[in-house]
C-alpha cells in the first residue's frame, strides 16, 4: 500500500498537481502514525482520498466520497488501487482529462504489479518491509538515535542500547529489500562496527546479504523478521524512549520499533549493562516472561522399591512399600520418602511408558550394588579420568556414546560407518542364526550366554548403513537398541544382538544434528537442520511429536532424568525445554552467544548445564526458569557435559583439548530465588567461576567428544586425536 | 583480483586465489587446503551443469544459441531440485499442533521387540533364494538345507513356495524371544519324500503353510517353533504369477 502512496505522489509530482501532491503526502504521514490492522489504514486512506476529491470542487466531491465509501469495503491489498481509481474518477469528473486518465492507467499498471510481483508464501513475509520513509534518511535516523542514547542518563542508557542492534538489522533488511543497494551498504559501513562483540558472527552474515534475492532462500532470516525481536526493559527507560521517538522527526523509528520489536516492561531498577550482557545474545532477544512462567514438574518419577540381596541365590523381588526386609544401601530418593508424592514430579502415568522387563529388574539390582560401592565426589574427591582416545580417525569421528553400565562405546564417523567396541574384556557377540537357535537346550540357565554365536566373537563390530557422516549416537538403557542419526536425513535404530539395522526413521528431510533415547527406552528424539525436534517411539514409522519453535537448526536434544521434557539447544543460541505430553514450549533460555553443543541436567531434575561455542557452561534453574550461574574458563566449543552420578562435580569437555571439573554442589547452593527475582528474572551473576573451578586437565591435542560418569564415578571421557 | 594475501606460499592458479579471497570475504580464516579444491570443483560442477541444461532448453525452444532466459530457467529448474531449504516457521508450526494433539499411544505390555509393522523395517531379506525343484527327480535324497548368515532375518509373511508335486516344502519358521530382535525367521528346504526331516524333534502337524505366529513374550527363555509341513498335494498348484525357473542348471547345489 505504502509503495503505491509513494508512486502516486511521484506521479502527481511529475504531473505538476503540487496541490494534491502535498495533500497525499500529509495525509500519508497521518497514515504513519498508526500502523495498526490494514482497517484503521483504509480509514485514514479515506481523508486522502477525499482530500484529493475535495481539490477539484462541485460534482467530484460526491464522487470522491462515495469512492471513500466503498474503498473502505475492500480488502486491504487492493486498497491502493481503488485510491488510485476513485481519484482519477473524482478528477475526471472535475474535468481534468488529461492527468485522470493518466493516473487510471497508471493505477492500473501498479495494481497489476503489486500483486503480481512477489510469490505468495515470500510476499506475506516479506510484506512486513514496505517502504517506511525515504531511503536516503535512514542514516540519518539512527545516528539521531544513537546520539540521543548516548546522551541519556548512565542508568537508561544500558537498557536502550539494547535497542541498537535489532534496529540496525531490520533498517538494514529493510533497505535489501527495498533494493537499495548502496544505501544499504554505506548504512552497514556506517554503524556495523557499533554493535557489541558478540553479534559479529550476525553482522558477518548480514554483509553478504545485499540482494533481495539473497534474502529468500535464508530461513533463518525469514524466521528473524516475522518474529519479533524481545527487549526487556523497565517502565522508566521505556517511558523515555516512548516521548522521544513520538516526536515528529523520529517517527520512521518508532513505526519500526512498533512492528519488529516487542518491549517486555517491568517495573523495578534498570539493568546494568553485565546483567544484560549475561541475557542477551540469542536471535529473537530474550524470552518474554510469561514464556517461562508455566509449571514445569523437575522432580523424578519414583523407582520400584527393590530388595538388594545380599547374596544372588536370595532375590526377593520387589516391594512397593517403603519398609525394607534387608539392610539396604542408602539412596537419597528411594526408602524413607517414597510414601509422601513429590509436589514437583510428574504423575507416574503422565506419558505412557514401558513396563519393567525381568532383563530391566536385573540391571536395576545391578545399578543398586554397584551405587553402594559408589566413590562420593566432592572438592576433596576427585574422580579419576580415564580417556578413551581415538587414533587414525583422520578427524572423522563425530559422535560417542557410552552406555550406562560402561560396557560399550560406539563412534560415530564421517565416513557414515558406525563401530561399536567393547569396553570390558568381554567380546562382542551377535545372536546365533535361527538354525543353531532351535539346537540348544531352551531351559537351561545361562540360556542367555548359549543364545549367542562364539564364532563371531571380536572387540570391534562395523555397522554400514548411512548415507553419510553420523551426527549423533545414543544407546538404549537395556542395551539391546542402537541409534545413529546422520546427515543423510535419517535416524536408525540397529539391534545389538545381531548387529544389523531394523529401522530407517525418515522425517527429517535435512541433515539430523543429535539423538537420544528416553533414559527408561521406548522413546527418542531427535533435532536436525529443519529447525525442528521429533519424539518418536521405537514402533512407529512417523514421529509422535514435533517440537517446532526455533528460528535455526536443533543441535542438541536431550530427555529429562524423568522423561517427561525434552531440552533442545539450537543454532540460534537459545536453549528451549519443551512439555512431551502435549508438545509445548514450556521454557525457554536466552543467554548464550553461540550454538549451543552440549546439554546436561543434573541428576535430581532441577537444574540445566548448557555448553555451547562461547565457550561458557550456563547453569539454569528449570522450575524458576532463570539463569542461576556462569562458568568461565574454557576457550572454545564446549562438546560435552555430564554431571556426576549424585550430581555433587559437573564435567565438561571442550574443543581446547581439556577437561574441566566444576563444583556443582557450591554453584547450586545459594540461589537468592526471592519474589523479585522470579518475577523479573534478574540475576545477579557473581564472578566465582574461579571458586568452581575443581581442575583442568589437559589431554594430547585431542578435543573431548564426550564424558561419562561410570556407576561408581569414574569419569571416562573420549575423543579422537588430531595432530595439528 | 590481487593476490596479496596468499594462503599457500607457491602461487596457486587464478581461480584458486580468487577462491581463496572469496572465503576471506566471507569471514572464514581458517579452513583445510582442500577446501578451496572442493569449493572449485563445486563451482566447476554447477556451472557446467547449469550451462548443460541450458542448452537442452535452448535446442528444445529451437533457438540458434543459448541465451539469458535458457540459462535462468535452468538455475530455476536446478534450485527446486537441489538447492532445498527447510520449511517454513509457519508450515512447522502448523504441522507441530497437528502432531501434538493426538495424546500419547498406550503402550502394549509384553510385545516383544517393540518396531514398526514390517514394510518399514529393514528387516525383510534382500534376496530370494532358487529353488532346486527341477533336480529333485534325479537326485536321491539330499536335504538342502541353505546356509543363511544371521543378518538375513525375514518376516514376510508368505514364502513364495515353488514346488514340483514330488517334492515336499517345509518351511520353517523359528520366532525368537524379546531381547532378541529377529522378528522371525523362513527358508525354504527341500526335503524329498522318502526320508523325514532332520529336524525331528518338532511334530509333523498338518498345520496350514505360512501362518505367521506372534506369540507373547515375556522373556527370552521362550523359544518358539513351529514346523509347518505342507502336504504334497498342496503343493501341487503353485502361485501361477510367478515364474518358473528354468536356469537352475546353473547354479551349483547349495
Amino acid at each position: 500500500d505504502r509503495q503505491t502512496l509513494v508512486a502516486v505522489l511521484q506521479f502527481l509530482r511529475r504531473s505538476n498537481l503540487r496541490e494534491s501532491e502535498e495533500i497525499l503526502r500529509r495525509e500519508a504521514r497521518l497514515l504513519g502514525d498508526d500502523l495498526g490492522g490494514s482497517v484503521a489504514t483504509v480509514a485514514t486512506s479515506s481523508p486522502a482520498v477525499a482530500a484529493v476529491a475535495a481539490v477539484p470542487p462541485g460534482k467530484g466531491e460526491d464522487r470522491g466520497n462515495c469512492g471513500v465509501g466503498s474503498s473502505s469495503r475492500r480488502e486491504p491489498g487492493k486498497w491502493g488501487a481503488n485510491v488510485l481509481l476513485t481519484a482519477s474518477g473524482a478528477l475526471r469528473d472535475a474535468g481534468i482529462q488529461g492527468p485522470s486518465s493518466k493516473i487510471t492507467h497508471f493505477g492500473e499498471v501498479i495494481g497489476g504489479a503489486v500483486v503480481v510481483e512477489d510469490q505468495p508464501d515470500v510476499s506475506a513475509v516479506l510484506s512486513a518491509y514496505n517502504q517506511q520513509g525515504d531511503p536516503t534518511l535512514y542514516e540519518e535516523y539512527y545516528s539521531g538515535l544513537k546520539h540521543f542514547i548516548e546522551c541519556s542518563l548512565d542508568c537508561h542508557r544500558a537498557e536502550l542500547s539494547q535497542l541498537f542492534y535489532p534496529l540496525f538489522v531490520h533498517m538494514y533488511l529493510e533497505l535489501v529489500y527495498n533494493q537499495h543497494e548502496s544505501e544499504a551498504k554505506s548504512f552497514f559501513e556506517r554503524f556495523h562496527g557499533d554493535q557489541e562483540c558478540y553479534y559479529q558472527d550476525d553482522l558477518r552474515v548480514l554483509s553478504s546479504l545485499t540482494k533481495k534475492e539473497h534474502m529468500k532462500g535464508n530461513e533463518t532470516m525469514l524466521d528473524f523478521r516475522t518474529s519479533k525481536f524481545v527487549l526487556r526493559i523497565s517502565r522508566d527507560s521505556y517511558q523515555l524512549l516512548k516521548r522521544h521517538l513520538q516526536e515528529k522527526q523520529n517517527n520512521q523509528i518508532w513505526n519500526i520499533v512498533q512492528e519488529h520489536l516487542y518491549i517486555d516492561i517491568f517495573d523495578g531498577m534498570p539493568r546494568s549493562k553485565q546483567q544484560i550482557d549475561a541475557m542477551v545474545g540469542s536471535l529473537a532477544g530474550e524470552a518474554k516472561r510469561e514464556a517461562n512462567k508455566a509449571k514445569v514438574f523437575f522432580g523424578l518419577l519414583k523407582e520400584p522399591e527393590f530388595d538388594v540381596p545380599l547374596d544372588d541365590e536370595d532375590e526377593e523381588g520387589e516391594n512397593e512399600e517403603g519398609k525394607p526386609k534387608k539392610k539396604k544401601p542408602k539412596k537419597d530418593n528411594v526408602g524413607s520418602k517414597s510414601k509422601k508424592q513429590d509436589p514437583n514430579a510428574p504423575p507416574q502415568n503422565r506419558i505412557p511408558l514401558p513396563e519393567l522387563k525381568d532383563s530391566d529388574k536385573l540391571d536395576k539390582v545391578m545399578n543398586m550394588k554397584e551405587a553402594a560401592r559408589r566413590v562420593r565426589l566432592g572438592p576433596e574427591c576427585l574422580p579419576s579420568i580415564c580417556f578413551y582416545t581415538f587414533l587414525n580417525a583422520y578427524q572423522g569421528l563425530t559422535a560417542v556414546d557410552i552406555t550406562d553400565d560402561s560396557s560399550m562405546i560406539v563412534g560415530g564417523f564421517a565416513d557414515s560407518t558406525v563401530r561399536v567396541w567393547s569396553v570390558t574384556p568381554k567380546k562382542l557377540r551377535s545372536v546365533k542364526t535361527a538354525a543353531d537357535l532351535s539346537l540348544i537346550d531352551k531351559e537351561s540357565d545361562d540360556v542367555l550366554e548359549r543364545i549367542m554365536d562364539e564364532k563371531t566373537a571380536s572387540e570391534l563390530k562395523i555397522l554400514y548403513g548411512h548415507s553419510g557422516p553420523v551426527y549423533g549416537t545414543s544407546f538404549s538403557p537395556d542395551r539391546n537398541y542402537l541409534l545413529s542419526c546422520s546427515e543423510d536425513g535419517t535416524v536408525r535404530l540397529w539391534s545389538l544382538q545381531t548387529f544389523t539395522c531394523l529401522v530407517g526413521y525418515k522425517g527429517h528431510n535435512y541433515p539430523v544434528w543429535d539423538t537420544q533415547f528416553s533414559p527408561y527406552g521406548y522413546y527418542f528424539v531427535s533435532g536436525g537442520h529443519d529447525r525442528v525436534a521429533r519424539l518418536w517411539a521405537t514402533d512407529h514409522y512417523q514421529p509422535l511429536r514435533i517440537f517446532a519453535g526455533h528460528l535455526a537448526d536443533v543441535t542438541c536434544t536431550r530427555f529429562h532424568p524423568n522423561s517427561n521434557y525434552i531440552a533442545t539447544g539450537s543454532a540460534d543460541r537459545t536453549i528451549r525445554l519443551w512439555d512431551v505430553l502435549n508438545g509445548n514450549c514450556v521454557r525457554i533460555f536466552t543467554g548464550h552467544k553461540g550454538p549451543i553443543h552440549s546439554l546436561a541436567f543434573s541428576p535430581n531434575g532441577r537444574f540445566l548445564a548448557t555448553g555451547a561455542t562461547d565457550g561458557r557452561v550456563l547453569l539454569w534453574d528449570i522450575g524458576h526458569g532463570l539463569m542461576v550461574g556462569e562458568l568461565k574458563g574454557h576457550t572454545d566449543t564446549i562438546y560435552a557435559l555430564r554431571f556426576s552420578r549424585d550430581g555433587e562435580i559437573l564435567a565438561s569437555g571442550s574443543m581446547d583439548n581439556t577437561v574441566r571439573l566444576w563444583d556443582a554442589v557450591k554453584a547450586f547452593e545459594d540461589l537468592e530465588t526471592d519474589d523479585f527475582t522470579t518475577a523479573t528474572g534478574h540475576i545477579n551473576l557473581p564472578e566465582n567461576s574461579q571458586d568452581l573451578l575443581l581442575g583442568t586437565y589437559m589431554t594430547k591435542s585431542t578435543p573431548v567428544v564426550h564424558l561419562h560418569f561410570t556407576r561408581r564415578n569414574l569419569l571416562l571421557a573420549a575423543g579422537a586425536y588430531s595432530s595439528q | 583480483m590481487e593476490a596479496a594475501k596468499m594462503a599457500s606460499p607457491k602461487s596457486a592458479p587464478k581461480d584458486a586465489q580468487v577462491m581463496a579471497q572469496i572465503l576471506k570475504d566471507m569471514g572464514i580464516t581458517e579452513y583445510e587446503p582442500r577446501v578451496i579444491n572442493q569449493m572449485l570443483e563445486f563451482a566447476y560442477r554447477y556451472v557446467t551443469t547449469i550451462l548443460e541444461d541450458a542448452k537442452i532448453y535452448s535446442s528444445h525452444a529451437k533457438k540458434s544459441s543459448v541465451d539469458a532466459d535458457d540459462v535462468r530457467l535452468a538455475i530455476q529448474c536446478r534450485t527446486d531440485q537441489s538447492f532445498t531449504s527447510p520449511p517454513p516457521r509457519d508450515f512447522l508450526l502448523d504441522i507441530a499442533r497437528q502432531k501434538n494433539q493426538t495424546p500419547l499411544p498406550l503402550i502394549k505390555p509384553y510385545s516383544g521387540p517393540r518396531l514398526p509393522p514390517d514394510r518399514y523395517c529393514l528387516t525383510a531379506p534382500n534376496y530370494r533364494l532358487k529353488s532346486l525343484q527341477k533336480k529333485v527327480s534325479s537326485t536321491a535324497g539330499r536335504i538342502t538345507v541353505p546356509r543363511l548368515s544371521v543378518g538375513a532375518v525375514s518376516s514376510r509373511p508368505s514364502t513364495p513356495t515353488l514346488g514340483t508335486p514330488s517334492a515336499q516344502t517345509v518351511s520353517v519358521s523359528a520366532k525368537v524371544g524379546a531381547p532378541v530382535s529377529l522378528a522371525g525367521q523362513r527358508f525354504t528346504v527341500q526335503i524329498p519324500s522318502s526320508q523325514p526331516t532332520g529336524k525331528s524333534a518338532t511334530p509333523t502337524t498338518p498345520t496350514v503353510q505360512n501362518v505367521l505366529i506372534n506369540p507373547s513374550l515375556i522373556g527370552p527363555k521362550n523359544i518358539l517353533i513351529t514346523t509347518n509341513m505342507v502336504p504334497p498335494g498342496a503343493a501341487a498348484d503353485p502361485n501361477p504369477l510367478k515364474r518358473k525357473h528354468e536356469d537352475d542348471d546353473d547354479y551349483d547345489a547349495l
